[in-house]
């Protein structure tokens, strides 16, 4: 068992800041979204509508380690799979805020209304 | 930490089980790690009956009903403390650290088991609405809801879901499974053995727990209903208690379901009694038909509705090669030598047969289910290593037993 805790990297006695800092020698795919999701929740509001994924290429794809994340992190509002920010959506379907982990999102109906080193929020413009 | 101590305090709830005169006789930490057990069994199952009957979960409306059957507890004290203590403390401590360090967190308690929880409790109910939703289907839907239920508990006390609240459950689930399983077996056993194969028990999950990075998912409460349901048949012929472990597993995890039915027909293969495997198997029966009906009801049937996906039976060989390289645990099949290497030296084979066979068994469905997949490489692994701490818990509870 030591030499498995040992495996996962260290530091080894320090409180780490995310449930998945050590479950591997590589970052967990949903670490970054650990990490912002509680701030994006206070900055939502009630009732909102949601999607969050890591963007590649600047778009959305289907996400879904990060978007079940959001499911259970974002309680208040509700969480929308990613295709809903798609270039092909339709723009009166398009998801009110996208939170975009870790890379820029590149929608050109969405501007960003907040930024951490993890990721962004875009709201879209109606 | 008050989510914690919240379902911790289920105990408890559960205190009724020393009712039952086996338990009644078992040494004190036997009896707490039993009535924890029921305690979560009862608290899920009120939370259930809450939802059908449209009332929401508050902490009056709960606390009350559960304060009523904390009541019917039983008070009494109770002779004995075990042995092997030093060596349980150990793995439990060491896995303590393994989940307070962020190292033994399984996915899924991000992907649906703690979005559920939350759900739930934000809900003050079942949410239905959420497990029919058509996006959410990769969440299990129709996942029995006892660990959700748990989670909603915790989180009422605590006025938030916590993450790290799921994780240290770990720890204690595996500390009750060790503490029941030594104290069912020492009334056959004697206290000494039963110490000892504890201390192999506490040994050989706390390394599955590691391995297969159980911690906030399923599986630690999972094994502790199931160890008691097993232990139980195997020492007791106590078909009360296994009652409770089987229906606890049946409404915490779909493979609950197939340990039961794999578990019951081996016993009456070894018992050749039919009654009593029925009696164990009822309330497990009814609870998860009533959960089946509420989802067939609300439209969100998944997992128990897919009994006729195919069978790629061509897949055998790569199912099991893929399987059995997993089932080393990345230590050489250590766990499995460990679990079975004492049982050469065992007498008692008669009683040690229906751990035995429901461990062989749990191996066989486990990879029946994988064949049900076409490309089964990456469940496979992504859960062996978790599925298949059943059948090493079987095989702990074999040497114990065949040990006398």
């Amino acid at each position: 068992m030591v030499w498995r805790f040992a495996a996962r990297g260290g530091p080894y006695f320090e409180a780490p800041r995310t449930v998945v800092d050590h479950v591997g020698r590589g970052t967990h795919e949903t670490r970054d979204a650990l990490i912002i999701l509680p701030r994006v929740a206070k900055l939502l509001p009630r009732g909102a509508e949601v999607t969050c994924f890591r963007p590649i290429g600047g778009q959305e794809h289907y996400d879904s380690a990060n978007y079940l994340t959001a499911v259970g992190m974002l309680p208040h509002q509700t969480v929308l799979p990613p295709f809903v920010a798609g270039l092909l959506t339709p723009h009166r379907e398009l998801v009110e805020y996208v939170v975009a982990i870790r890379e820029p999102f590149t929608h050109p109906a969405y501007v960003p209304i907040a930024e951490w080193p993890e990721g962004r929020v875009y709201r879209v413009v109606r | 930490m008050t989510f914690v101590i919240a379902i911790a305090l289920l105990t408890l709830v559960g205190l009724v089980i020393r009712r039952v005169p086996s338990v009644a006789e078992m040494e004190l930490p036997a009896q707490l790690a039993i009535s924890f057990a029921a305690g979560m069994m009862i608290t899920g199952t009120l939370m259930f009956a809450f939802s059908l009957a449209g009332i929401s979960w508050t902490r009056v409306s709960l606390g009350m009903a559960l304060a009523a059957c904390a009541a019917l507890g039983v008070w009494k004290r109770a002779a004995g403390k075990g042995k092997g203590w030093i060596g349980i403390a150990l793995f439990v401590l060491l896995t303590l650290y393994g989940v307070m360090t962020a190292r033994e967190t399984c996915a899924d308690l991000m992907y649906f088991w703690g979005p559920k929880g939350e759900k739930f409790y934000r809900a003050e109910k079942i949410d239905v609405e959420m497990l029919k939703f058509p996006h959410y289907f990769l969440m299990h839907p129709d996942y029995p809801p006892l660990l959700p239920e748990i989670y909603a508990w915790g989180s009422l006390v605590g006025h938030r879901f916590s993450q790290w609240g799921a994780l240290a459950l770990t720890p204690l689930f595996l500390l009750a499974t060790v503490l029941a399983f030594r104290g069912i077996a020492a009334r056959k056993i004697g206290e000494e053995l039963a110490g000892h194969y504890a201390v192999l028990m506490a040994a050989v999950l706390a390394y599955g727990f590691a391995a297969g990075m159980v911690a906030g998912a399923g599986d630690p409460p999972l094994l502790l209903f199931e160890v008691i349901a097993l232990a139980a048949l195997t020492f007791e012929d106590d078909w009360r208690l296994a009652a409770l472990g089987i229906a606890g597993a049946m409404f915490l995890k779909v493979e609950g379901t197939a340990f039961a039915a794999v578990l019951l027909a081996c016993s009456v293969v070894t018992r050749r009694r039919v009654l009593p495997a029925i009696k164990a198997a009822a309330p497990g029966i009814i609870l998860l038909g009533a959960w089946i009906a509420f989802a067939r009801h609300h439209g969100f049937l998944d997992a128990y509705g897919k009994s006729k996906s195919a069978l790629h039976l061509h897949l055998l060989g790569k199912v099991t090669s893929l399987t059995a390289r997993q089932a080393s645990y990345g230590a050489f099949y250590l766990p499995w030598l460990a679990a079975l290497a004492p049982l050469s030296s065992g007498r008692n084979w008669r009683r040690a047969l229906l751990p035995l066979l429901a461990g062989i068994g749990v191996i066989v469905y486990t990879l029946y289910f994988y064949l049900h997949d076409a490309d089964p490489a990456w469940w496979i692994a992504s859960s062996a290593e978790r599925v298949l701490l059943t059948a090493l818990a079987c095989f702990v509870v074999a040497t114990a037993a065949a040990s006398e």
